[in-house]
């Protein structure tokens, strides 16, 4: 007997007709839309995924990849092409969406919930399933319309493309390069954990001390850690001062969001006034001739601040992508 | 129907065109003054609609209701006091949403509302489409569109006016929702404060203690909820205390924070009401404003740009006021003969004629005459500049240089006023909104140099100086720039070591200058009212000069009043190669700089009346050595400001400790660069 294509034979499979036995319709649905976003993920390379780089990235066999496969297609968020299968317009939204929830979710576990960073990417994985599209929207509202999740990605606005990793992979940084950590995989969990718990996690800043046939050694603070490089490899980085920095360190021409105006009192209240809300978008316009202050759109209106006072405010940068 | 009077509160944020929206209901008929306690400017005006009196009240423009400035209190308290029947909300088109930060804050106040959605041509010429109708429908009061430089929508303005005001129209004004935390807090207290018998605002008192609003905060401190003019009983000082407590615990237990979250909201309203109502009919093109800034800011042509300016706006106003000014004397100089003919006519005594004739008239008109020419236009080529939008850029180019001196871009506009008229120059320090900045901007005002000494200073200088006259004058410019700056310098070094400079200011767009707005403003707003007051205090001080010069009458020249003032002040001004005669001729120019070289003429005993002679500068060109007559400018273009400036920072500061500083600053400076210069001259073998 097979459930969407697993062998009930196998330990997994038995896990997962437990499950099933409780609540058979949602347990199918999380399988099929795992599958779904690690399919939008891979088609960014190829046009079509065949079933062999499917099963490999989630892990399974083949024979589950293709079980999955087949109920893509029977769903219509998938199709059968020559060499593989390919995801229809419905399936990319979907997957777009999915991908959005989910991101909202470990950000908002994080912020509001406070929740470990090791732990948000299952309970996101969790509730992204029972999330209608008007939660979302109404999440997203209330974190402030954020611009990246807590392990470095990017939240895409309802609707749109997800965009790629930002920043690149440690291994293939030069030695002497000072990094933040924008993004740590998630998955495997155990890798994961291990990578959190050396300090290797969003927004911490690295330096590529040395590499040597296999390892990376990286410096974090004071201390030198040895990472294979599988490891190194699950860790993307960006050139310090990309994220989230003080408005006043971005260059001219540069777009971001507001996450947070400091300090508090009148200056603060002043800020806000002016319209730099979190969420908020703020372009640099030009620095005045001796480099400061700097001329700044926001909502419409060109406003002059000092580097000081601009200071306060704290901006995840939106790349266009 | 009631037949009384409506009085409309206008309200907006600073450069949506308020006052032209003001102006133009108005007219000529508005009365301009003070809010009562505060350096703000109130303007008040009237007409008729329908047989019935609107009195508008100008408020303050603010970008809030926060109460975090003088602006924003005076615009919040004229509103919760209930004298307005309805507020009119101008708002600017083409960047709404920043806009309705305010309005919506207004909506929380009350429901007599009129939203006057100005700008709109230029809204319309960045191919923006408004949907007034859904606006309305969102905001739950009236919108009306208008371009209130071209008088388009004001009919309709006043209309909706008259129809909230009367309750013909009924609105319903916007609730901002402000998430289920932020709300539950909201019912919290509110529960609490009607507990104390206070329902009327109470879910706006309730926001703004999340706020921390710093008026409302404090009333509850102090126990006295008098400024929200409630009706209710405000309970005892104990329960407004504990309710003050709850909040802080609310405002602390809240993740994110409470009073970003709040702001947050209202403007997530903003961004969702103008989504709905604006679209786009044309993609974006660059806007002049932009094509414009890329020069005007550029990194090198700015300076030349900055400097051309100013040079040609200084030219102008000395070359142009030449024909005027001589104008004026004659005109003056024929009215005094035709009165002094009357009054010999009429057997007047020598001293009613001497005194209103020689003291008054001539004394008043020479100083009308020579301040007001330059002064309509240097005010109108300000005006004009600020006006286009020209003024910020320059604030924005020069902040950097002001920074190194402890000030602020709009330090550089107030001292570009001053050097038109000191007086008004004070007067613009309303500029700057921080107060440390703003003190030490009046303070170090008299050191630059107004059109008043400039030019009586010029006459001096080409008489000594001759060919080297530009360089010299460049020279005095560099000083009284300079000594400013150094003054700036170490007022923030010595009196305010910790408190920090600040500058964040709005770039408007540039727009086509108003005429009509800026004509008005320079001739009545500016230039009549300085005059006004100049007359004022130079009317009387002209005449006692005269009485000064004509007692005891019928001695000769050293037994006079001024003879005595001449000779018990020549000590004094010795180690800076100053004399008795010069130091009592300082001494009249105080009403009017502009006055000096007659006073000369008469402390040299030339003359017993202010009478323009050239006989004067004929005697001082023998007298003075180069050496003695650089002394001499030196210390008059920095010595003590006006009387007039002097009642303008008594006014503009309303502190003592000030007022004498102003004096004290350009006085210490004067006196160590004369002395630096006369003793050094002395040194090199001047004489």
């Amino acid at each position: 007997m097979k459930i969407f294509g697993v062998s009930l034979a196998n330990p997994l499979a038995r896990a997962l007709r437990r499950r099933v036995k409780r609540a058979p319709q949602q347990d199918r649905l999380v399988g099929m839309e795992d599958a779904l976003k690690e399919l939008y993920e891979l088609q960014r390379g190829e046009a079509t995924v065949r079933v062999e780089e499917l099963a490999r990235t989630m892990g399974v066999s083949d024979e589950i990849a293709e079980g999955l496969m087949e109920v893509l297609v029977a769903s219509g968020w998938a199709e059968d092409v020559s060499g593989g299968i390919r995801l229809t317009k419905r399936g990319q939204e979907r997957a777009q969406e999915l991908i959005r929830i989910h991101r909202l979710w470990e950000r908002y576990l994080v912020e509001q919930e406070g929740m470990p960073l090791e732990e948000v990417h299952a309970e996101a994985h969790r509730r992204e399933r029972e999330t209608t599209p008007d939660e979302a929207a109404k999440l997203d509202v209330e974190l402030g319309h954020p611009a990246w999740d807590p392990h470095g990605d990017i939240i895409p606005e309802a609707g749109r493309r997800v965009p790629p990793p930002a920043g690149s992979p440690l291994a293939a940084c030069t030695p002497g390069d000072r990094l933040r950590i924008l993004h740590v995989e998630d998955e495997p969990p155990a890798l994961f954990a291990q990578l959190v718990a050396m300090g290797l996690k969003p927004d911490v800043e690295v330096q590529v001390f040395e590499r040597r046939p296999g390892r990376l050694n990286v410096k974090v603070d004071d201390g030198l850690i040895s990472l294979a490089t599988e490891a190194a490899e699950r860790i993307h980085a960006v050139p310090v001062s990309v994220l989230p920095v003080p408005l006043s360190e971005l260059p001219v021409g540069g777009r971001a969001r507001v996450a947070e105006v400091k300090g508090g009192g009148r200056h603060q209240r002043r800020m806000l006034d002016m319209g730099l809300v979190p969420g908020a978008e703020v372009t640099v316009m030009r620095k005045a001739s001796l480099g400061d202050p700097v001329e700044y759109r926001i909502k419409g209106t060109a406003i002059a601040m000092r580097s000081t006072d601009a200071d306060s405010v704290m901006v995840e940068e939106v790349r266009n992508g | 129907m009631d037949r009384g009077t409506i009085t409309v509160g206008i309200a907006g944020n600073p450069n949506v065109g308020k006052s032209v929206v003001f102006n133009a209901l108005t007219g000529s008929r508005q009365h301009v003054g003070n809010w009562p306690g505060k350096t703000v400017e109130r303007a008040e005006g009237g007409f008729y609609h329908q047989g019935r009196e609107i009195r508008l009240v100008d408020l303050p423009g603010t970008y809030s209701l926060a109460a975090q400035s003088p602006e924003e209190v005076i615009a919040r308290d004229y509103i919760i006091s209930g004298e307005p029947d309805v507020v009119v909300d101008i708002v600017d088109a083409t960047c709404l949403e920043r806009n309705l930060n305010l309005a919506l804050q207004i909506l929380e106040l009350t429901d007599r509302v009129v939203i006057a959605l100005n700008i709109m041509d230029e809204a319309r010429r960045e191919g923006w489409e408004i949907d007034t109708e859904g606006l309305e429908a969102d905001l739950g009061v009236p919108v009306v569109p208008t371009v209130a430089t071209e008088g388009e929508g004001l009919p309709e303005l006043v209309e909706a006016i008259a129809e909230v005001a009367t309750g013909q129209r009924e609105t319903r004004p916007a609730e901002v929702d402000y998430g289920l935390t932020v709300e539950g807090h909201i019912q919290n207290l509110q529960d609490d404060l009607s507990r104390l018998g206070i329902e009327e605002r109470g879910r706006w008192v309730a926001l703004k203690l999340l706020e921390d609003d710093p008026e409302i905060v404090e009333a509850f401190k102090q126990g006295d909820l008098t400024v929200l003019e409630l009706d209710a009983p405000s309970g005892s000082p104990e329960a407004l205390r504990a309710i003050l407590n709850r909040t802080v615990r609310l405002r602390e237990g809240t993740q994110p924070d409470a009073k970003v979250e709040i702001v947050r909201r209202r403007y997530e309203l903003a961004h969702d009401v103008v989504h709905r109502a604006m679209h786009r009919v044309r993609p974006v093109e660059e806007s002049l404003t932009e094509r414009i800034d890329r020069i005007v800011t550029h990194r090198v042509w700015s300076w030349p740009i900055t400097l051309a300016m100013l040079v040609v706006v200084l030219w102008i106003t000395i070359q142009g006021a030449n024909i005027p000014s001589s104008m004026l004397d004659t005109a003056f100089s024929w009215l005094a003969g035709r009165i002094r003919d009357l009054l010999i006519n009429l057997h007047a005594p020598w001293w009613v004629v001497g005194s209103l004739v020689d003291g008054l008239i001539v004394g008043t008109g020479t100083v009308i005459a020579v301040m007001l020419p330059p002064m309509i236009i240097f005010f109108t080529a300000f005006n004009l500049l600020e006006d286009i939008g020209f003024l910020p850029r320059v604030a924005f180019n020069l902040d950097r240089l002001m920074r190194a001196v402890g000030s602020q871009g709009k330090l550089t506009l107030v001292a570009m006023m001053n050097f038109g008229c000191n007086v008004t120059g004070v007067f613009a320090c309303r500029i700057i909104e921080n107060a440390k900045d703003r003190i030490v901007a009046i303070v170090t005002s008299p050191l630059i140099l107004c059109n008043g000494r400039f030019g009586a200073g010029l006459a001096l200088i080409i008489l000594f100086f001759g060919d080297r006259a530009l360089s010299v004058t460049l020279i005095y410019l560099a000083v009284s720039v300079g000594t400013m700056l150094l003054a700036t310098w170490l007022l923030n070094r010595v009196l305010f070591r910790e408190e920090p400079s600040g500058f964040v200011m709005e770039l408007p767009p540039y727009r086509k200058p108003k005429w009509g707005q800026v004509i008005w403003r320079s001739l009545l707003d500016q230039a009549g009212r300085t005059i006004y007051r100049a007359v004022m205090i130079a009317a009387p001080a002209t005449l006692l000069i005269w009485v000064l010069g004509n007692i005891p009458s019928g001695v000769p020249f050293e037994q006079t009043a001024i003879g005595w003032l001449v000779h018990s002040l020549a000590p004094l001004g010795r180690p800076f190669g100053l004399t008795g005669e010069m130091l009592t001729a300082l001494i009249f120019t105080l009403p009017a700089k502009e006055i000096v070289v007659p006073s000369l003429a008469m402390t040299y005993g030339l003359q017993t009346t202010l009478v323009e002679s050239r006989a004067v500068l004929d005697y001082l060109a023998q007298t003075w050595t180069p050496l003695v007559a650089f002394s001499f400018l030196t210390f008059f273009m920095l010595y003590l400001p006006c009387l007039v400036t002097v009642w303008a920072t008594w006014k503009e500061t309303r502190s003592l400790k000030w007022t004498l500083m102003s004096l004290l600053v350009p006085l210490v400076t004067a006196s160590v660069i004369t002395f630096l210069v006369y003793q050094g001259g002395r040194l090199v073998g001047m004489s």
